[in-house]
């Protein structure tokens, strides 16, 4: 792991920087200029094949080649950690294709691709983050139709989404969306987040970070702007409200992140720890500097 | 007759055509996505009457795909010989086809025709490339929008009549994007950027 950690790596040779050609950098670096200028809006473009199958972050690896430079230092997340396959796999697939520096530190990143979270520690101003999306369509579970659901985003025909969340409230008396929990992005659009659980749609608004999403098996990109609103549908009487637990973490006991349940033995006892490994290795460190230092 | 000698005009372009197109792009991402920041963009050198920041962006955006339309100013043989070499992207005579517009500032009191996208497809709608002297010392102005965390003062020098016609085109999501380029720096005026022109009264 160490030599992951901030390492400047030797790009293979026979690739070209960051494994895409120029010409499809170009054409997905245009679409991310339309994307940021229509905050919300999913711009349709020429999905490339990417050498792991759909499903495994396609999209959001095609928007950091794209992007990607020589300075960038990169940390790749698969819900919050750092260490698991999807993770690793395109962390060493950048390191391998474009040479750059990659990171398990959310302040030291400059670029962060991620599978369904936002770190917990506060992103910054000149930070990118990269989303990888399954489905970017937040009205294709009601409108199958690529046609109709054009149209509505065209007329900002939005009413069936507040009456999916109502069916919610109707059936279990509260709105039981928990992920994916769709979005007002500046007033205009409405936009799917991505699988992100809702506990992280606050830090979606007003961030200082830039939000690029791909959508590698449906082939559109869309961007959130830095300090742009972004409102998750709700009702007055049933305002928008994120998970919390009873518990703490198990192991740097954080009460304000989001938490993994684990089955820790055959009794089914459980723990609650991070999501966000990297936030919660730092807590711990802190902790135990902290004990040293007494 | 062009043709036969249009070696005698070719320049060199970016020195490294894969990172000084990244950098330039990165550039010109953060300068849409912040909009009315100055932002340095010298990658490439200057080209006839085209400067550094203006060519980098016509290096890393244009290609095969984009047709692009060219302001009289900079339809010179130099100019056509280096963005037909170095970008390969057609130059056309009719403004409704283009893709990118590269404008000086004498263009900015017209901008009919530029396509300004659909309501289905905002997105196809003409980047203009406009080239000024400078990107300060004009009449103060205040950007409000996404990219923007309050309000942002600007002082870009353009004509009164271009903020008339930028909305006279604009009708979120459809609009023109515009990316203010003057020797090395350059800033970008995406269509969702809220222009004031006194306190409260919103001009665009």
């Amino acid at each position: 792991m160490t030599s992951l950690h901030n390492a400047q790596q030797q790009a293979d040779s026979g690739y070209n920087f960051a494994y895409l050609d120029e010409q499809s950098k170009r054409m997905i670096r245009r679409g991310l200029l339309k994307a940021v200028a229509i905050p919300g809006y999913q711009v349709p473009f020429a999905g490339r094949e990417m050498p792991l199958p759909y499903g495994w972050g396609t999209g959001g690896m095609q928007l950091t080649a794209a992007i990607l430079g020589r300075d960038d230092v990169l940390k790749v997340i698969d819900q919050g950690a750092d260490d698991t396959t999807n993770a690793v796999s395109i962390r060493r697939f950048f390191g391998r294709t474009a040479g750059v520096a990659t990171t398990l530190r959310t302040p030291e990143a400059t670029v962060i691709q991620t599978r369904h979270r936002i770190p917990e520690t506060p992103l910054s101003a000149d930070q990118i983050m990269v989303y990888q999306v399954p489905i970017p369509e937040p009205l294709r579970f009601i409108e199958p139709s690529e046609s109709e659901t054009r149209t509505m985003h065209a007329l900002g025909d939005y009413g069936v989404m507040h009456v999916k969340l109502y069916e919610d409230i109707a059936t279990f008396g509260h709105i039981a969306t928990s992920y994916a929990y769709p979005v007002t992005v500046d007033d205009n659009y409405v936009m799917d987040p991505s699988p992100i659980p809702k506990f992280d749609n606050p830090k979606l608004h007003m961030s200082p970070a830039l939000m690029l999403f791909g959508a590698g098996r449906e082939k559109r990109l869309y961007a959130v702007p830095p300090y742009t609103r972004v409102e998750s549908l709700d009702f007055e009487d049933h305002p928008f409200e994120v998970q919390s637990w009873e518990h703490n973490c198990a192991i740097c006991g954080s009460a304000d992140s989001y938490l993994d349940e684990l089955i820790v033995d055959d009794a089914g006892s459980k723990q609650f720890v991070c999501s966000d490994t990297d936030y919660c290795l730092q807590r711990r460190d802190q902790q135990l500097s902290g004990e040293g230092a007494q | 007759m062009v043709q036969a000698h249009s070696s005698e005009w070719l320049q060199a372009a970016f020195s490294d055509p894969v990172l000084d197109a990244q950098l330039s792009f990165r550039t010109a991402l953060k300068a849409l996505a912040e909009p009315g920041l100055v932002q340095t963009m010298d990658r490439a050198l200057e080209l006839d009457s085209l400067q550094p920041a203006t060519y980098a962006l016509c290096l890393s955006f244009l290609d095969g795909d984009t047709p692009l339309w060219l302001a009289p100013r900079f339809d010179t043989p130099m100019i056509r010989a280096n963005l037909a070499f170095h970008c390969g992207c057609p130059i056309v005579a009719e403004r409704e086809m283009a893709l990118f517009g590269l404008l000086d500032e004498s263009e900015l009191l017209d901008l009919s025709d530029f396509d300004n996208g659909s309501e289905r497809y905002p997105d196809q709608s003409c980047t203009l490339l406009v080239q000024l002297s400078s990107l300060d010392n004009g009449p103060q102005l205040r950007w409000r929008g996404p990219g923007i965390k309050d309000v942002q003062a600007v002082e870009l020098p353009v004509p009164a009549g271009f903020w008339a016609q930028r909305k006279a085109r604009s009708n979120f999501p459809r609009g023109l994007d515009v990316f203010f380029a003057a020797g090395e720096h350059v800033m970008g005026l995406p269509r969702s950027t809220h222009v004031l022109h006194n306190n409260h009264e919103e001009a665009a």
